[in-house]
C-alpha cells in the first residue's frame, strides 16, 4: 500500500504456509501438449461460450488488449521441529483475473467463484477503465502449446503422498543432529506445489502452463561455549519429487551446518569504502538489484529509472555480459510462457558492456514498439501482470577466481551467502546483506566475517566491476523477488566479480 | 448480517471436519473487496477491483495438527478438500503440545467498541476516488523539475467469522481508506530521486486532505536533490518518526515463542532483565479504538488485552500462542503483534534536533538485516546531516552497523510526536554513538 519504490529481493526463511491437496488425484482433463481449449478449461470448470461471453464484456468499452488469467495452485507444506514432523498444511488457491488495457492504462478485477455470473460482474468493474465502444469482438479460441516444456517431471506434484516425503525430512534432521554435537536445534520445512494456468486473450489465443515447484529448508541453532548462532539453507527449483535424493539431502544439510558453525569465528570487518569480491552463484543478488529492476521496462517508460536514457551505451567494462533468461531448466525463475501468453526467451541485457535491451510486458513493448521480451509476470490472479526478472546471469570472463582474491591489496572482503537486497529505481541506490562472507588481507584470505550490509549505487558499481572468473553458475537457493507488493520465484547467478570499491557496513571499534 | 452468513460458513466447516474425523478444529471464514486507483502524469493510469473470499481451518487429529486453506467453497469440492486434509493430518506424527486454546482464554471479550468500521467508507464511489487522485496529480504534475508523480487512493473492507469446536465463535469488521501520493525528480548525473508520502485510517475523517499528501511528497523528494554520499564515522543518529517503528520491530519481533522456543532469539534468558534503556517502554494494545491493527481477539480466539513487551527497558513478556507457551512450560499471551505503543518523551523533533547539535538524520531505510539471535545488524540508510542543531545537506549511502541492544542502551531521546498512519506509533527516537559507513 505504501508506494514502496524500494523493492527487493529476498530469501524467505519462512516457508511453511504453503500448501496442498495432497492425495487429490491429477484429472483426467490434465494439461498437457495438445490439449484442445475445451479441454484445458475444463480443468477450471469453464467452457469456451462463458470465456467469449466474459471477454465481450470486459472488452465492451474499448480495449486494445484483454485477458483472462485463470490459476489453480494446490500446495503442501510440512514442518519437522524439536524431532516431530508436528505440523503440515495444505492449500487450494483458485480464481480467475480480468485485465482490460487501453494504451498504458489498465482495468483489473479477479474472482476466486468461476461461475459466469461472477466473471461477469468482475469484467464490468475492469472494463470501467474503458469509456468507448469495443473495438475488437472476442475471436475463437485457438489453444496452443507453449513452444517448449522447461520443467516436464516423471510425476506430478498431486500424485506423491506425504508417507513419501517424511522420510526425506527424517534424515534432513538426523543428519543435521549427526553432523556436530553443537547443533541444537534443528528444523525442517518442506513446501511443494503444482499451479495450473490458462490464459485466454481477446483475439483468440489460449495458452496453458503448468508449473511444479519444490523447496526444503534446513535451519539450525547451534551452541558453543555459552553463545548461540543460527542459520540455514535451502534448495529449490521447478523439479519434482525424485530430484530430492539422499545425495542432494546430504549437501544442503552440510552447507547449512558449515555456514552456522562458520559464524562462531566470524567477526565484523571494518566500515568504509573496501573492494569486495563476489563468489560465483549466489552472489547474482548483485545483478538482480545493481541492475536488473532498473532494466524492467515499465520504470523506463515511465522515466523513473536511472537506466532511462542508457540503451545503446558502454555501462560496463567489455567482459560484462548478461542475460536474463527464462529458459533455464527446471529452475526456479523458468518459465515456458509468461503469465500474459507470451513465449519466454533468453534476453541480453548487457552484450560485452553495451546496454541493449529492457525486460518487456505487453505494454511497454506496445510503447518502445519491440516484442515481448516475454517479462510480464504476476504473483497470482489476483496480480496485474508487469515486467519481471526470471534467471538472471553473468556470464564467464576472462580472469580466475585465484587471480582476483590475489589480486586485493590491503584491506577486502569476500562475499559468500546473503539473505536479502534491494534498489531504489531512480537514484540507482541499492543494498544487499551478506551473512557469510572472509576477510582478505594482500591477497590471502585471513578470517571468516558475518552481518554486513552492502551499498552501492548500479551504475556506478558496474563501471567498477574490474574483473570476473570463469566459474559463472547460477544459485541453487531460492530466491524471490518482491515488486510493488508482488512477489515471484527467481534465479540468479554470477562468475567470481571483483568490484574495486563498495560501501562496507562494517565496524571501527577504538 | 453478513458477518452471520460467515460465522455460518466457520461453524458448518468446523462440523465437516469433526464428521470426518478430527478431534478438533477451528475454522475461520473471511471476505474483502479491494478498490485501488491510480493516476500517472495527469492520466488515469489503473483501476482495481476486486472482491474476495476463502476459509482456513486448522484441525486436531489422534495428537496430529494440520492447517488449511482453500478459495474453493463449491460444496462436493469443499467436502472432499476436508476429507483430504483429515487423512493428511493422521499420516504425521503426534505432538503432545498441539492442542486447541483453553476455552478460559476466550473469555473476558472487550465489550466496547473498537469504531473499525467507518460507515462513511462504503459511501466512496468512483468519482471520489477520481476527485482524490486527481487533486494530488494536480499539486505535484507539471512541475519542471518533476520527471513522473503517481497519486493513488484507496479503500478495503473486511469481515471475518471463527468458530471452533471447544465453543469459540467470534465475527468482527474494519475498514480502512489510504492515499499516496510518489514523486520522481530529475538530479544531476540523471539520477532521478523518489520520495513518497502516504496515509491510512480506519475512519476518513483521520485522513489528511490529498492536497497536503502530494506537497508532502513533493517537498520530501525536493529535499533529496543534490544528496551526496555520507561519512564513515561513530556520532548520534536521530530517526525520523515515519521510519521509527522498523528500529522497534527489530527490537520486539524477536519476541516471539516460536523463535525463543528453537534459540533463535536474543530474548532467550533475558525475561525480566534491564535490557536497554530505562527510558523505553513498548506495549501490545490491540484495543485502540480505531487502531489500524485493533482487534477483539487474536487468531486463536484469545480475547485481546494490552500486552507489557517492554517495560522500562526491562523485556517483560513473549508472544506466546498455545503452542509455543506449552513448550516453554509458560502461560499464553498472544501470538501475534498488534499496535505497539511506545511511552512518550517531551520533545519535539526540532527539540531533540538542538539538544543532539551535530549528527546524522535518518528518513529513510535501505535494506539490511539483523540477526536475531545476536541482535547483529546492519541496515542501509539515507537522510540529513544534523549540524547546530538543525536539518542540513542531504546524505546517502551509508550502512550502520551494530547490536540492537547496544543501540537501544544508547537511546538517548524519546519524542513526543507518535506517528498516527502505522499499527506501531513510533515517535522520533535519538541514538548516541552509532557507527555509520560511507565514505
Amino acid at each position: 500500500m505504501v508506494p514502496d519504490m524500494v523493492d527487493r529481493a529476498q530469501s524467505t526463511p519462512t516457508p511453511g504456509t504453503g500448501a496442498a491437496g495432497t492425495g487429490a488425484a491429477s484429472t483426467a482433463a490434465g494439461i498437457g501438449e495438445g490439449a484442445t481449449a475445451s479441454e484445458t478449461l475444463a480443468w477450471f470448470g469453464v467452457d469456451e461460450g462463458t470465456v467469449r461471453r466474459v471477454l465481450a464484456e470486459l472488452s465492451a468499452r474499448g480495449a486494445d488488449d484483454a485477458d483472462l488469467y485463470f490459476q489453480s495452485t494446490r500446495a503442501n507444506a510440512i514442518q519437522l521441529e524439536d524431532g516431530i514432523v508436528s505440523s503440515a498444511s495444505s492449500s487450494v488457491d483458485q480464481g480467475v483475473g480480468l485485465r482490460c488495457v487501453i494504451g498504458d492504462q489498465v482495468g483489473y478485477a479477479y474472482t476466486e467463484d468461476l461461475t459466469e455470473e461472477s466473471m461477469l460482474n468482475a469484467a464490468r468493474t475492469a472494463a470501467a477503465i474503458a469509456n468507448q465502444s469495443a473495438a475488437i469482438p472476442p475471436q475463437a479460441l485457438s489453444a496452443r502449446p507453449a513452444r517448449a516444456d522447461y520443467y516436464k517431471l516423471e510425476r506430478a506434484w498431486p500424485d506423491v503422498g506425504i508417507t513419501q516425503k517424511l522420510p526425506k525430512l527424517q534424515q534432513a534432521e538426523r543428519l543435521a543432529r549427526a553432523a556436530d554435537p553443537a547443533i541444537r536445534k534443528v528444523s525442517i520445512a518442506w513446501s511443494d506445489s503444482d499451479e495450473r494456468v490458462a490464459i485466454a486473450t481477446l483475439r483468440g489465443q489460449l495458452l496453458e502452463d503448468r508449473r511444479p515447484m519444490i523447496r526444503m529448508f534446513v535451519m539450525l541453532t547451534a551452541e558453543k561455549n555459552g553463545e548461540t548462532q543460527a542459520h540455514s539453507s535451502n534448495i529449490a527449483g521447478r523439479r519434482g519429487f525424485d530430484w530430492i535424493t539422499d545425495l542432494r539431502v546430504e549437501q544442503v544439510v552440510r552447507e547449512a551446518v558449515d555456514r552456522t558453525l562458520l559464524l562462531f569465528e566470524a567477526r565484523r570487518p571494518p566500515a568504509g569504502e573496501l573492494p569486495v569480491v563476489l563468489s560465483a552463484g549466489a552472489s547474482g543478488i548483485l545483478l538482480h538489484e545493481a541492475i536488473g529492476h532498473g532494466l524492467e521496462a515499465d520504470f523506463n517508460r515511465k522515466q523513473t529509472s536511472i537506466y532511462s536514457t542508457m540503451l545503446g551505451k558502454q555501462i560496463a567494462p567489455d567482459f560484462v555480459t548478461i542475460v536474463d533468461d527464462g529458459t533455464f531448466e527446471h529452475e526456479r525463475g523458468a518459465l515456458n510462457v509468461d503469465d500474459e501468453g507470451n513465449d519466454t526467451e533468453r534476453t541480453v541485457l548487457v552484450e560485452n558492456g553495451v546496454l541493449r535491451s529492457y525486460l518487456h510486458d505487453s505494454i511497454s513493448a506496445r510503447h518502445y514498439s519491440v516484442k515481448s521480451t516475454g517479462s510480464g509476470r504476476r504473483q497470482s490472479f489476483r496480480h496485474i501482470p508487469m515486467p519481471r526478472m526470471r534467471c538472471t546471469q553473468m556470464l564467464d570472463g576472462p580472469h580466475t577466481r585465484d587471480e582476483i582474491i590475489a589480486s586485493v591489496k590491503g584491506t577486502g572482503i569476500i562475499a559468500e551467502t546473503f539473505t536479502n537486497g534491494q534498489v531504489q529505481i531512480g537514484a540507482g541506490d541499492y543494498t544487499f546483506y551478506i551473512k557469510n562472507g572472509w576477510l582478505i588481507e594482500d591477497g590471502r584470505i585471513t578470517a571468516p566475517i558475518k552481518d554486513v550490509n552492502i551499498i552501492g549505487n548500479g551504475p556506478e558499481s558496474l563501471r567498477r566491476v574490474s574483473m570476473a572468473a570463469d566459474d559463472s553458475k547460477l544459485d541453487t537457493g531460492g530466491w524471490t523477488c518482491g515488486k510493488n507488493g508482488q512477489m515471484v520465484p527467481v534465479s540468479q547467478g554470477l562468475p567470481t566479480v571483483l568490484v574495486s570499491k563498495m560501501t562496507v557496513g562494517g565496524e571501527n571499534r577504538g | 448480517m453478513a458477518d452471520r452468513e460467515l460465522l455460518t460458513r466457520a461453524s458448518e466447516i468446523v462440523d465437516l471436519a469433526t464428521r470426518s474425523g478430527a478431534d478438533g478444529a477451528w475454522s475461520n471464514a473471511s471476505r474483502s473487496r479491494n478498490v485501488s486507483y491510480t493516476y500517472r502524469d495527469g492520466k488515469l493510469e489503473e483501476v482495481k477491483d476486486s472482491t474476495s473470499r476463502g476459509i482456513s481451518l486448522r484441525l486436531y487429529v489422534d495428537g496430529r495438527f494440520s492447517v488449511h486453506s482453500t478459495t474453493d467453497l463449491r460444496p462436493a469440492q469443499l467436502r472432499s478438500f476436508i476429507d483430504e486434509a483429515v487423512a493428511l493430518t493422521r499420516a504425521l506424527e503426534p505432538d503432545p503440545y498441539r492442542s486447541l486454546p483453553d476455552p478460559s482464554l476466550f473469555e473476558g471479550r472487550s465489550e466496547s467498541d473498537l469504531e473499525l468500521v467507518d460507515p462513511a467508507t462504503y459511501a466512496i464511489d468512483r468519482e471520489r476516488r477520481l476527485d482524490w487522485c486527481r487533486n494530488m496529480d494536480e499539486r505535484v504534475v507539471g512541475k519542471p523539475d518533476v520527471v513522473s508523480a503517481s497519486s493513488s487512493a484507496g479503500n478495503a473492507e473486511y469481515e471475518s467469522a471463527a468458530a471452533s469446536s471447544n465453543g469459540f465463535s467470534g465475527t468482527y469488521a474494519s475498514t480502512s481508506a489510504w492515499l499516496a501520493c510518489e514523486v520522481t525528480l530529475r538530479d544531476k548525473d540523471d539520477s532521478r530521486p523518489a520520495e513518497w508520502m502516504a496515509a491510512s485510517a480506519r475512519h476518513l475523517s483521520a485522513l489528511p486532505a490529498p492536497a497536503e499528501i502530494a506537497d508532502e511528497a513533493l517537498v520530501r523528494a525536493r529535499g533529496l536533490l543534490g544528496s551526496v554520499k555520507g561519512p564513515t564515522l561513530r556520532g548520534p543518529m536521530v530517526v525520523e518518526r515515519r521510519i521509527a517503528s522498523r528500529l522497534i520491530h527489530r527490537l520486539c519481533g524477536p519476541a516471539s515463542g516460536s523463535a525463543v522456543q528453537q534459540g533463535r532469539s536474543f530474548w532467550k534468558d533475558r525475561l525480566g532483565k534491564q535490557v536497554v534503556s530505562e527510558k523505553l517502554t513498548v506495549i501490545d494494545d490491540p484495543l485502540i479504538v480505531r487502531g489500524l491493527a485493533s482487534r477483539p481477539f487474536d487468531g486463536e480466539g484469545i480475547a485481546a488485552r494490552p500486552l507489557d513487551v517492554v517495560q522500562s527497558g526491562q523485556f517483560a513478556n513473549l508472544y506466546l500462542d498455545t503452542y509455543y507457551a506449552k513448550k516453554l512450560g509458560m502461560p499464553p499471551t498472544t501470538g501475534s503483534a498488534s499496535n505497539h505503543v511506545i511511552e512518550l518523551g517531551d520533545k519535539s523533533c526540532d527539540e531533540i534536533l538542538g539538544c543532539v547539535g551535530s549528527g546524522i538524520y535518518v528518513t529513510a531505510w535501505l535494506g539490511g538485516n539483523m540477526d536475531s539471535t545476536s541482535g547483529d545488524f546492519s541496515l542501509g540508510v539515507r537522510g540529513h546531516r544534523i549540524e547546530a542543531g538543525k536539518l542540513a545537506a542531504p546524505i546517502g549511502e551509508m550502512n550502520i552497523t551494530g547490536n540492537i541492544l547496544e543501540l537501544f542502551s544508547n537511546l538517548v531521546e524519546i519524542g513526543n510526536d507518535p506517528w498516527p498512519f502505522s499499527a506501531t506509533r513510533a515517535p522520533t527516537l535519538a541514538f548516541a554513538d552509532v557507527q555509520f559507513s560511507g565514505e
